[in-house]
């Protein structure tokens, strides 16, 4: 198959899974709570997902949740993780980020629901699944009364590598890979922060394995650390390798992932595309010579998506820089010129039009804010329901927002 | 835990093929649990606190034996007549001597002299310099291995590298065999090592004394006993170490486990004794009982075990508990304390 082949095969998955993913929630959540229904639609759910499944989807969760005691730390969490992505998964402190990637690693077991990696139920082939995996989970520990060399000596050997002097051609690879081969001797005890994150890193990539999951691999390093990690995890993916990324620096997650999720108090807020995502929430900035004519430039806005132009999503003044006011259009670029005309129309000329590129921080913090508003964990579902809507055929949700 | 169906049977994605500089061992449960262990001692051998363990408890058994030695030394060089019967202007005792010792009695207080030495030195030689060395190997190598025992288990969850164990491929089965094999290796290295160098270091001082070693005591029946005197001691110190392993996973920490089985050990000596007097003052039903008890102790029953055997190293009484009702007992002790260990570790979220 070709790439675009794949690709396009990939989006079919993405749509179908959303759809489904959307339509069992839609479902329970209008459903009764009868646990007996609840069960009915959780198989379904998964024998509805399952048909699509195929070899590369790397991993792939279904209603995975955790509770510990009444705090619901994830919530019928549904991923889906490509052979060759590069995943972003985002979310702020405590909403469920690490307890997903230890539900993933067999490290907690789920209160409900299931993660597939590989093709493998997690919760019966974990052994096969982790032999495939180099994982860093938060900050990397270690053998403080071993070197660097010889603590990966020993997860060489709990890794299934054999052991004696066969992988010391390897050892010496991944201790060149984080810049450590100077340091291979000295006890990990003296290592700075920064050298523990990298010693995690070759631990991580010791096996060559196909998924690298990293939770936060950029905690502790100095700038030209965060740069090299980045060249690192592009090169990995260039190599074919699959990469699940956990951090806060969005920055850093928006020049390397090709596709992320986003958690809120442990339920999926967003999924998808980066680029699309971002095209998502796409605006345009129209200032105008006077602050009056700002005001009529909102209100004709306003009116014109009233009256037919569904691609303008909201229309709002904001104050810039040089705090003057500007109008925002939440519209594609590509409709500048349509949004130009119609101010022309009505005698209104802006003095600058121009796209303004949405980015994964705003982003982040759209989806975040707004799911929080939502209400929180337990009412996460509608918040899941209405920020799937976007990416759901048609539109037809968010015409309705 | 979903009950949902395995429907991704056969539809596992194929695994890429690794870098030529990746070479993967055997995959079998048996090889991975053999490499776990192997991983265990040279972890083990690397830490300081073992090699400050294995020096504490070799000083201990060589200030044993140079303590027998010194008493020894100081009998040596005494002269005979210090074994004489005391002088009636000192002592009037019915066997004070009231006379100048005749020949007759110096001799007898040079024989008095060796017998003393031959007795107080006996610990130097062997056979008895075997059971002396496994006497004080079960108590200070019981307190390092336990020591040792909390420590590679609750170092790892305490020092959150457990979850560098559980990211790699073992099964949890798997980590727990592979420390119950380690502490299993040093259980059985602590007390042949401490044996060997107790026998060693007393035959040597022995030549103090000028007393030969007789070897007839030595045979095969002999050698099969004294090996299985040893796997017993072997036996005592790996059973309070599973309480060591047990309570150190149940409380992810060293302190817990090395506290829980000293205080176990000591407790179980007090506990006995204090059950014994208890059941001697109360005749009946309830005494019995009571002095019951401490048959079921850990410690009574390795003894007991230790001293069925030690009957056929050297002359000794046999224990009033039998090997079966012993081995039972010890058997369910590690039952219980092992299969708790596998209970906590396979249903533990592993959150730190």
């Amino acid at each position: 198959m070709s790439n675009e082949g794949i690709a396009v095969g990939r989006q079919m998955y993405y749509t179908t899974h959303t759809n489904i993913t959307s339509c069992a929630t839609n479902r329970r959540i209008s459903g009764s709570s009868d646990e007996k229904h609840s069960t009915t639609i959780k198989e379904m759910v998964v024998t509805d997902i399952l048909p699509e499944y195929d070899t590369s989807t790397i991993i792939s969760t279904s209603r995975l949740t955790k509770a510990f005691g009444n705090l619901v730390a994830v919530n019928d969490l549904h991923l889906q993780v490509m052979r060759g992505d590069v995943f972003g998964f985002l979310g702020p402190n405590g909403s469920g980020k690490t307890t997903t990637i230890r539900m993933l690693l067999g490290l907690i077991r789920p209160t409900a629901g299931r993660a597939i990696l590989f093709g493998m139920d997690n919760a019966h082939q974990l052994s096969a699944i982790l032999q495939r995996i180099g994982a860093i989970v938060e900050t990397p520990v270690f053998y403080p009364y071993l070197s660097g060399l010889d603590n990966l000596r020993v997860i060489a050997a709990m890794s299934g590598m054999a052991q004696g002097k066969a992988n010391d051609t390897r050892l010496a690879e991944v201790l060149e890979i984080v810049e450590l081969r100077s340091y291979e001797k000295l006890a990990y005890s003296k290592y700075s922060l920064g050298m523990k994150q990298r010693l995690g890193i070759a631990a991580a990539l010791l096996t060559d394995p196909e998924l690298v999951l990293l939770d936060e691999p950029t905690n502790g390093l100095d700038p030209a650390g965060v740069i090299e990690i980045r060249r690192l995890i592009l090169r990995l993916s260039s190599l074919g390798k699959t990469i699940f990324l956990s951090s806060h620096i969005l920055h850093e997650v928006q020049n390397v992932c090709n596709r992320v999720a986003i958690l809120q108090k442990g339920n999926l807020v967003k999924q998808g595309n980066v680029s699309e995502l971002l095209r998502s929430s796409e605006q345009i900035e129209i200032r105008m010579n006077e602050a009056d004519e700002a005001q009529q430039a909102l209100q004709l806005l306003q009116q014109a998506q009233g009256q037919g132009l569904d691609w303008i999503a909201n229309v709002t003044i904001e104050a810039n820089r040089r705090e003057r006011p500007v109008v925002i259009v939440g519209a594609p670029a590509q409709r500048s010129a349509e949004i130009n005309r119609v101010l022309a129309q009505n005698n209104l000329f802006a003095a600058e039009i121009h796209p303004r590129e949405g980015n994964l921080e705003e982003l982040f913090l759209e989806v975040t804010t707004s799911a929080a508003q939502a209400g929180g964990a337990h009412v996460g579902m509608e918040a899941l329901a209405e920020t799937l809507a976007p990416e759901m055929p048609g539109g037809g949700k968010r015409g309705s927002r | 835990m979903s009950t949902l169906p395995q429907t991704t049977r056969g539809k596992e994605t194929p695994a890429a093929v690794r870098r030529h500089t990746v070479i993967m061992g055997r995959q079998d449960f048996l090889s991975v649990v053999l490499r776990l262990i192997g991983v265990e001692i040279y972890k083990v051998r690397r830490r300081i606190m073992s090699k400050v363990l294995s020096s504490i408890a070799i000083l201990v058994m060589l200030a044993a034996f140079a303590l027998i030695a010194a008493i020894s030394l100081v009998i040596t060089v005494e002269p005979p007549s210090t074994f004489l019967p005391p002088s009636c202007a000192l002592a009037r005792t019915p066997t004070c001597l009231d006379h100048p010792p005749t020949q007759a009695e110096l001799t007898q207080a040079a024989q008095a002299k060796q017998n003393a030495l031959k007795s107080v030195s006996a610990p130097l030689r062997l056979p008895d310099s075997l059971t002396f060395s496994v006497g004080i190997t079960n108590t200070i190598g019981l307190v390092l291995l336990v020591i040792l025992a909390g420590t590679i288990v609750g170092g790892e969850y305490g020092g959150g590298t457990v979850r560098l164990i559980f990211t790699r491929g073992p099964t949890r089965t798997q980590f727990l065999i592979s420390k119950i094999g380690a502490i299993l290796v040093c259980s059985a290295l602590t007390v042949a090592v401490l044996a060997v160098i107790g026998i060693v270091v007393g035959a040597l001082a022995n030549f103090i004394t000028g007393i030969g070693i007789d070897f007839g005591f030595f045979t095969g029946t002999w050698a099969l006993h004294a090996l299985l005197y040893l796997l017993i001691a072997a036996l005592g110190l790996f059973v309070y170490s599973m309480i060591a392993l047990f309570l150190s996973t149940m409380g992810k920490a060293t302190a817990a486990g090395v506290a829980g089985a000293l205080v176990w050990w000591v407790l179980e000596g007090i506990v006995g004794q204090v059950l014994t007097t208890i059941g001697f003052f109360n005749r009946g039903p309830l005494g019995d009982f009571l002095k019951a008890i401490p048959d079921y102790f850990i410690g009574n029953n390795i003894g007991a075990l230790l001293q069925n055997q030690s009957q056929y190293l050297s002359p000794d009484q046999p224990s009033t508990l039998s090997d079966l009702h012993a081995l039972l007992v010890i058997a369910a002790y590690l039952i219980l304390f092992i299969g708790l260990s596998w209970w906590i570790s396979e249903r533990r979220d592993v959150t730190n």
